[in-house]
């Protein structure tokens, strides 16, 4: 049983972000991590390789070269290898050029589970499980709290409006998994050294098979004006005041926005 | 290819989702502008049955995906049959888990473009246009499909963008998509579990009294329940206070729980980390009360109060109840 956990490289969630003159997010100047929510995903495929569920985990990503160096950290954190779909075609890939991009190399992986974050610290979509798992042609199951394997098929823990559900779906599947999965594990030091001898293999477009005419320029969407939010007024501050004293002021300040 | 405007109408009971209204009332919107009609795509319990009321909403027409308890995503391939037999010129979708995993079947499976979560959306000059918060609200960019694109535009809508019409007296006319057999509908409920206590759709809610770290315990969250009672509001939470086992996942606001957009946020001994931030930050107004002088989130709250929020929280509660007579 395979698993192969997609990854995608963001900018650092505190990092300063710009645009670029052409309305591309300017990727080479903050510095890059791989997309928090992801290392859940990486956690919970490690789980189930640590528990004998499944025998093989491998990564895949698609991003500038320099997203090789986010698979070389999860690769530190466990599993066997690693792939890079990188190409000059995907700059300022959408999220429908990327599930394109990511289905046609999983296509070639074949694994029993692609498994995913729940979205991207960035862009916050989340659309890109369900894609993927529509060109592939298999079930999805999104947003688990937990993922379980068993008997030819794989289940997720979701939130229900009330409570919990468990999802089942025949494998092979596309699923996603949320920060619930548990904490993510650090990389030892060993697990560094080690990820530096694991295979990271490097695709072009044409190695999954894709042209740049089947991305249409990579997106479907472009994006026309990019600015910093309104301003808004400052912060007013209450402090060093009595209990009483700030209870009134709030009722006050609520009172005259018609909020009481 | 129309200039009609569809949107995902969620059902539970028989009865329209909050956000199948608020998505109602904005694709009337679009719908002006583009001179087309408003078409419903209704999915979940009871879809069937309470297709016909959103008539009342401004609704010329509902299809029926599916209308049992099946996971959201076994209606995406109905979906997609009905969206490319009237190819519509954007499809509205919730920004909730559901209404995304239709969102992505109808990306994936008819490869269209896809928008949001979006804060706002227009049509102009007969080209669907929408609005974003990105990079953890850090940038707000403007977004059209490129040239030539195929139609319709997926746009994925945060709650709260649009506010539900009062109720008139249309009927909708309603019809029943084709069933169609990719394998997103082999994905089956195996066991449901819901929970001991009523749990409130925070969604829905225009006043929210939130909790975090700050509020150390279960019981803790006593005096915010009455607060929001005396508010008529509900109470929300951040990821730690959820993660604690305080209150219910439900009730977590933040990038990995519910994104809210209420006239008034309350935070409690929340700091007000980015990741809370981006689930509450377009609140129309926000008032934190911390101990910390320097929480994070007394630099983008609206009014900022540092002191003892046990000690202050039930005498505001008081204040309230008191001015409202």
């Amino acid at each position: 049983m395979k698993i192969v956990v997609c990854i995608k490289q963001v900018p650092a969630t505190t990092a300063e972000k710009r645009y670029t003159d052409d309305l591309r997010l300017d990727r080479a100047s903050a510095e890059a991590i791989i997309n928090p929510l992801d290392e859940y995903a990486i956690e919970q495929a490690l789980r189930l390789l640590d528990a004998g569920t499944v025998d093989e985990v491998g990564y895949l990503s698609m991003g500038p070269e320099q997203a090789g160096e986010a698979l070389r950290r999860a690769l530190a954190m466990g599993g066997e290898s690693a792939t890079l779909v990188t190409d000059p075609a995907l700059a300022g890939a959408d999220e429908w050029a990327t599930a394109a991009v990511l289905a046609a190399a999983l296509d070639k992986l074949a694994p029993d589970v692609a498994l995913m974050g729940m979205a991207s610290d960035d862009a916050r979509g989340s659309l890109v499980p369900g894609a993927v798992a529509a060109r592939r042609n298999l079930p999805l199951l999104s947003y688990g709290a937990e993922l379980a394997l068993a008997d030819g098929q794989a289940r997720i823990r979701r939130l229900s409006p009330t409570g919990f559900d468990w999802i089942a779906a025949p494998l092979p599947v596309v699923a996603s998994v949320t920060d619930q999965v548990g904490e993510p594990r650090y990389a030892s030091l060993k697990g560094i050294m080690a990820a530096k001898r694991k295979p990271l293999d490097t695709w072009s477009l044409a190695d999954v098979g894709l042209s740049a005419e089947d991305l249409r320029s990579g997106a479907l969407t472009r994006v026309t004006d990019a600015r910093p939010p309104e301003a808004k007024p400052p912060t007013e501050r209450i402090e060093n005041v009595s209990a009483d004293e700030a209870a009134a002021k709030i009722a006050d300040w609520l009172a005259a926005r018609k909020l009481v | 290819m129309s200039n009609d405007i569809f949107f995902l109408a969620e059902f539970a009971d028989g009865a329209p989702q909050r956000s199948a209204l608020e998505l109602a009332a904005g694709a009337t919107e679009l719908a002006a502008a583009s001179g087309g009609n408003v078409v419903a795509l209704a999915y979940g319990p009871g879809a069937g049955d309470g297709a016909a009321g959103l008539g009342a909403h401004g609704v010329a027409r509902a299809i029926v995906l599916r209308d049992d308890a099946a996971p959201a995503i076994t209606a995406g391939p109905a979906a997609v049959e009905a969206v490319r037999a009237a190819s519509p010129l954007a499809v509205l979708a919730p920004a909730t888990p559901n209404g995304r995993d239709l969102a992505a079947a109808l990306v994936g499976l008819a490869d269209l473009p896809a928008f949001g979560p979006v804060r706002a959306v227009r049509v102009v000059d007969g080209i669907v246009e929408t609005e974003q918060a990105t990079l953890q609200g850090s940038v707000v960019t403007t977004s059209r499909p490129v040239d030539g694109a195929p139609q319709p535009s997926v746009v994925l809508v945060l709650a709260n963008t649009f506010t539900p019409t009062e109720a008139g007296s249309g009927t909708a006319e309603v019809s029943r998509a084709e069933a169609s057999d990719h394998p997103f509908t082999l994905a089956t409920i195996v066991e449901s579990h819901p929970a001991d206590a009523a749990v409130v759709n925070l969604e829905e809610a225009t006043v929210i009294v939130a909790g975090g770290r700050g509020i150390g315990s279960a019981e803790g969250f006593g005096q915010l329940d009455e607060l929001a009672a005396a508010l008529g509001g509900a109470v929300g939470a951040s990821r730690a206070a959820a993660d604690a086992g305080w209150v219910p996942y439900q009730l977590q606001i933040g990038q990995t729980g519910k994104v809210v957009k209420p006239a008034l946020y309350i935070g409690l001994g929340i700091s007000g980390a980015i990741q809370h931030r981006v689930g509450m930050q377009t609140a129309e107004h926000v008032i934190a009360v911390n101990k910390d002088p320097d929480a994070p989130i007394g630099e983008f709250a609206d009014l900022f109060v540092v002191g003892d929020l046990f000690q202050i929280v039930p005498k505001l509660t008081a204040e309230i109840r008191r001015r409202k007579g």
